[in-house]
């Protein structure tokens, strides 16, 4: 076996981890709420109209607190990506949101992860997106469109 | 002596064997009630480990349940009990720093925007009464509005929202407006109530863009939907109560919004003569609805309906007419895409004669936004009657508008526009506008 087979081996061996589900699904992004929130499935219409602010009660009546991570961080990014903006078009859409009256302020930015998890844990009616290998205990994991992180068709990644 | 030895040894094992035999049954008792307590301890223990290993089990799973098999169906946990396979249940740890931190989302927002313009027309006479234009120049500097948008949340479902304007008239004075105040009850997504003075919801842009010219991707709004103290033709405000709500209509995503107030309107000629179009309007009825579809994100329809009845003052205050305003609207805005698309339909009836007229109106806007830069372009179409007064300084106009916004940043826009109008009986309108917006 010369040189450049081990080196196909090799190339090979960490292509097939990095593309094994484990990997895919760590990149997914897990959309987490309260415990006591009693919703386990949102489509992603409804998740669009909650992390917009369009749905701004949860179906128990608790009004819903979006919690976001700073620009830069990768939930950040899926964010974006989800709702079809850039970070300046996010700003000014949550600019319109006050002034239309549509919003108390934009979305609350936690510095960290682990704020958010915090946040999420301490506000009934808390929403936020964290990576599935930042997960912490204390939080639950909303299915979206009946999907769990990690499965194909997950739209958070 | 060893008598008495003896006897007390008697006396001590005698007492001893006594208690012994008392002890006895005392010790079965207790070892009894311990095996039985060892007992239930170690079912309770035996119990304990059986959940805590379910619950690490399950925590592992419920982010991974689609990490180890992706093709493994998700299992739906009770709506009522969340079950730990999605829920990891523990006691709300109160921050005092997290607590002050989100504290803060209360109290009074406020968000202000201003702007300064520079307009240059191919003509000496005002196009519009107001920002200052003085007759004579083809060009002048004005600040338009500023204005001071405040948001205060009262309770969890009691806000108040205000717009307080200080708005360019002649000569640099500045006119104070109260645009908005607005006390809002939200029921639920379903209902919520606002009194006070509001937009009226004739159309998209007036209730999307408010006064905030820097959310605004031209350096002005369309004529149709221009204010009615800048000469606009429509009531773009009025005073009363506004309900509003989402429609259970699944992935269509309705919307209502009914408005019954008084929209008492003023409007200068847009020629500059100073004369003031006092409509004297009665209460109006809006009712209105708009669709965000799920299956098409960034996506709005929308329509009103609009009826009160107006005087013309140049006439007589007596002589009646009834106004409805039919409006629809499409809009897309996503992706960086914008395009905005609105028809009117304003019907002056007088009630006297019955004599009708009909004033279409459109616009039409698209942008696209490449980095910092954002090109657009708008044409704009309104055939006001020239029969009637109401609307005689307006008559037909129509045009395009081409120019782009540039974006420094979060807060600070700098727009070129250059705009092309066709006028009956008036020659033609060539316009340069350009504008710094700001919000801060």
């Amino acid at each position: 076996m010369n040189g450049r087979s081990i080196l196909i081996l090799l190339l090979t061996f960490f292509a097939t981890l990095a593309f094994t589900p484990t990997a895919v699904a760590q990149r997914d992004v897990a959309v987490i709420v309260p415990p006591e929130n009693p919703v386990t499935n949102l489509t992603r219409g409804d998740l669009r109209k909650l992390l917009n602010g369009e749905k701004r009660t949860w179906p128990s009546g608790a009004a819903v607190k979006i919690i976001v991570r700073a620009p830069g961080c990768r939930e950040r990014a899926v964010l974006l990506k989800f709702l079809n903006q850039s970070e300046s078009d996010y700003k000014q859409y949550w600019t319109a949101q006050v002034v239309r009256g549509e919003a108390d302020a934009e979305p609350f930015v936690s510095p960290s992860l682990g704020m958010v998890i915090e946040a999420v844990r301490v506000l009934p009616g808390a929403i936020s997106l964290v990576s599935v290998g930042d997960l912490k205990p204390g939080v639950k994991v909303v299915k979206i469109d009946g999907l769990l992180p990690g499965a194909e068709g997950y739209p958070l990644h | 002596m060893l008598r008495v030895s003896s006897t007390a040894i008697a006396i001590v094992l005698l007492a001893a064997s006594l208690c012994a035999q008392d002890a006895a049954p005392i010790d079965q008792k207790t070892l009894e009630l311990l095996v039985q307590q060892v007992k239930a301890l170690q079912q309770e223990t035996s119990d304990l480990r059986e959940k805590v290993t379910k619950l690490e089990a399950e925590r592992v799973t419920a982010p991974s349940v689609g990490l180890a098999s992706p093709a493994a169906p998700a299992v739906e946990p009770p709506a009522a009990q969340p079950s730990p396979a999605t829920a990891e249940v523990a006691p709300p740890q109160s921050s005092p720093e997290l607590t002050g931190a989100i504290h803060d989302l209360h109290g009074i927002q406020w968000r202000g925007f201003g702007e300064l313009d520079y307009q240059a027309l191919n003509q000496r006479q005002p196009e519009l009464a107001t920002y200052g234009f003085v007759p004579g120049s083809a060009g002048n500097f004005y600040t338009g509005d500023f204005d001071l948008f405040l948001h205060s949340r009262l309770t969890e479902k009691t806000s108040v929202l205000a717009d307080i304007t200080f708005e360019e008239g002649d000569a640099q004075s500045y006119k104070l407006d109260l645009r908005q105040a607005l006390l809002r009850y939200e029921m639920n997504d379903h209902l919520k109530i606002s009194f006070g003075r509001y937009q009226t919801a004739i159309g998209y842009y007036n209730t999307a863009f408010r006064s905030a010219v820097w959310l605004q991707t031209t350096a002005d709004r369309p004529l149709i939907m221009e204010y009615a103290s800048n000469g606009g033709l429509l009531p773009t405000q009025a005073v009363g109560v506004v309900l509003t709500g989402s429609i259970p209509s699944g992935k269509l995503g309705l919307n209502y919004v009914a408005e019954y107030g008084s929209s008492d309107t003023v409007r200068p000629d847009l020629n500059g003569s100073g004369i003031l179009n006092d409509e004297n309007d009665g209460n109006h009825v809006l009712v209105g609805w708009f669709a965000r579809p799920d299956w098409a994100p960034g996506l709005q329809l929308g329509g009103s309906f609009f009826h009160d009845k107006i005087s013309d003052s140049e006439i007589s205050l007596s002589d009646r007419f009834g106004q409805t305003i039919l409006n629809s609207y499409v809009v897309y805005v996503g992706h960086g895409f914008e395009s905005l698309n609105e028809v009117f339909l304003i019907r002056e009836t007088q009630l006297s004669t019955g004599t009708v007229f009909n004033m279409p109106a459109f616009y039409s806007q698209i942008s696209r936004r490449w980095g910092h830069v954002r090109p657009f372009v708008r044409y704009q179409y309104i055939n006001a009657s020239e029969q009637g007064t109401l609307f005689n300084d307006v008559g037909f106009r129509a045009g395009p508008s081409f120019g782009a916004r540039y974006d420094f940043n979060d807060w600070i826009a700098f727009k070129a526009q250059l705009d092309h109008t066709q006028r009956d009986d008036l020659p033609d309108l060539d316009g340069l506008h350009l504008q710094v917006a700001f919000t801060f």
